[in-house]
């Protein structure tokens, strides 16, 4: 053995890495050799120093925050596969459902046709075909007493067709199936009915705040502005459901409809109390993107409270700090 | 007992996959003081430390699905645990922050003032040292140091050929011993 590969050896030595026959070369090699044995000896010295470093061991707070952590993020995906569909499924769904409109409009023209006979209700539900006629009145038709807060099992959704008409069916004592516009009053009350607390599932309040947010947010806001009743189920929602994926959802919800007072203080009270993390995260970004447009002193306190918190959930609290640094104030 | 270890990672991620929180759970409880150790000697920040380990654990939740078995699960959590630090480190670089002061552990009960000064020395000096050295150097070096990884299993977890893992050990050794060696008074001095 030459010297020159001592130094490659004993770092394998030191690592584990050396076979036994490299072992025994070295260890010969060193025997006869003074210069090698002190640099073998100056090898050691680096790795028993850096043995000399503690280990950071896991903080009982660390642990609690992490465990909660990664509870909600379970529950979230969870949340998530309630959703996924496989995706030849939407053409397929929205061609039925486009087929069922046609059939049932159909059939309804077809018997208010008969002189002196009553306006049927189609499947326990609205007279679609009587839509392009009297649009609010085909849902306000079709929607059952909600007085007396009946709980509504089973609900499913059709998807919108080309006029932007979605099916939600239900069952309270009997089948119903309500077809409109989100944005018409009736069936904008039935979403808000179900986001509240009427539906028998986390997955059906789930799926109806997907609607709305889909039908609501961004572009098609300025068209369809969303009602009250929806924006006082997606805020109750988010304040008071067990859920904290119902919750994030209302939150996502929340966050793609344009800021306002009211929406901004449910947002301060979930990142003040909320006890998920992902929902607090929606509530740092929603109210970071809308105090970029008009700085507003609450939201820049509560980022400042959130980002120098030691209690809060890192990815928050980084964001919080984030964020602050994007607004001008 | 390795193969029994591995089969059990395996079970956990299986839950995982299913959507059980307690698989979750168990997983960190395994893992997270090893992941832990490893983010904390690569960012030489306590704080950013456990925030990245917890970055790992969301992500292995989400990505579950996504582990294919080619590596061990071991060897893929301290892949995206590197990753991860990776990134934290590119994002403090361009926000100009490198936090290189890491947050002291508590002080082990009847340990003097004295001794717990010189042993805080001690930690300081290696993990300046360690920040020295590249990132490529540190990792591979910290994974075979503190974690007893064999070459090859870090090659798996880096993505790189044994060779490289064996360069980056060497030079990073070679870097240290001729730091450590200019402060040798004061090491000798310390201990």
């Amino acid at each position: 053995m030459d010297c020159r590969d001592v130094t490659d050896l004993a770092v394998e030595r030191l690592t584990g890495e050396a076979g036994a026959d490299a072992r025994a070369a070295l260890a010969e090699h060193l025997a006869g050799c003074e210069r090698c044995r002190e640099e073998m000896a100056a090898l050691e010295g680096v790795w028993t120093r850096l043995g000399t470093d503690p280990d950071a061991t896991i903080r009982p707070e660390f642990r609690r925050q992490t465990l909660a952590l990664l509870e909600s993020e379970m529950l979230r995906q969870r949340v998530k596969r309630f959703r996924a569909r496989p995706r030849f499924a939407s053409p397929l769904l929205r061609a039925a459902a486009l087929l069922l409109a046609a059939a049932t409009g159909y059939f309804a023209a077809k018997e208010t046709a008969i002189p002196g006979k009553a306006a049927p209700v189609v499947a326990g539900g609205a007279r679609v075909g009587s839509k392009s006629v009297a649009p609010a009145a085909a849902a306000a038709s079709a929607l059952p007493d909600l007085q007396a807060e009946p709980r509504l099992s089973n609900v499913s959704y059709q998807p919108a067709d080309k006029n932007g008409r979605v099916g939600i069916g239900f069952d309270i004592t009997s089948r119903h199936t309500v077809v409109g516009r989100p944005d018409d009053p009736e069936v904008a009350k039935l979403l808000a009915y179900i986001v509240s607390t009427n539906a028998e599932t986390s997955g059906e309040k789930s799926r109806a705040i997907e609607l709305v947010s889909e039908h609501f947010s961004g572009a098609a806001t300025a068209n369809a502005p969303v009602s009250p009743e929806i924006l006082a189920a997606l805020s109750n929602t988010l304040r008071k459901d067990a859920n904290p994926g119902v919750r994030k959802k209302a939150a996502d919800a929340l966050a793609g409809f344009p800021m306002t007072p009211e929406i901004r203080t449910v947002f301060l009270d979930a990142l003040r109390s909320d006890k998920n993390p992902g929902v607090r995260l929606v509530a740092v970004d929603a109210l970071a993107a809308a105090a970029k447009q008009a700085p507003d002193a609450n939201t820049i306190q509560s980022l400042r409270e959130k980002a120098a918190d030691p209690q809060e959930n890192g990815f928050v609290r980084a964001k919080a700090a984030n964020a602050l640094k994007e607004i001008a104030f | 007992m390795e193969l029994r270890a591995a089969s059990e990672d395996l079970g956990l991620l299986e839950r995982i996959r299913r959507g059980d929180t307690e698989g979750a759970a168990e997983l960190f409880e395994r893992y997270a003081p090893a992941l832990l150790r490893f983010t904390d000697r690569m960012l030489s920040d306590r704080a950013a430390a456990e925030e990245v380990t917890q970055e790992v654990f969301v992500k292995v939740i989400s990505r579950a699905h996504q582990y294919d078995g080619r590596a061990g699960v071991a060897s893929w959590l301290f892949a995206i645990a590197a990753n991860a630090c990776r990134d934290r480190r590119r994002r403090e670089r361009r926000a100009s922050v490198v936090p290189l002061e890491a947050v002291a552990e508590p002080r082990a009960r009847g340990e003097g003032i004295e001794a717990s000064l010189m042993s805080e020395e001690r930690r300081r000096a290696v993990r300046e040292a360690l920040a020295e050295l590249s990132e490529e150097q540190r990792e591979a070096l910290v994974l075979a140091r503190y974690h007893g990884m064999p070459y090859a299993e870090i090659a798996q977890t880096l993505g790189i050929s044994v060779g490289a893992v064996k360069t980056r050990i060497f030079r990073a050794v070679e870097a240290l011993k001729a730091r450590f060696g200019e402060g040798e008074h004061s090491w000798t001095a310390a201990t």
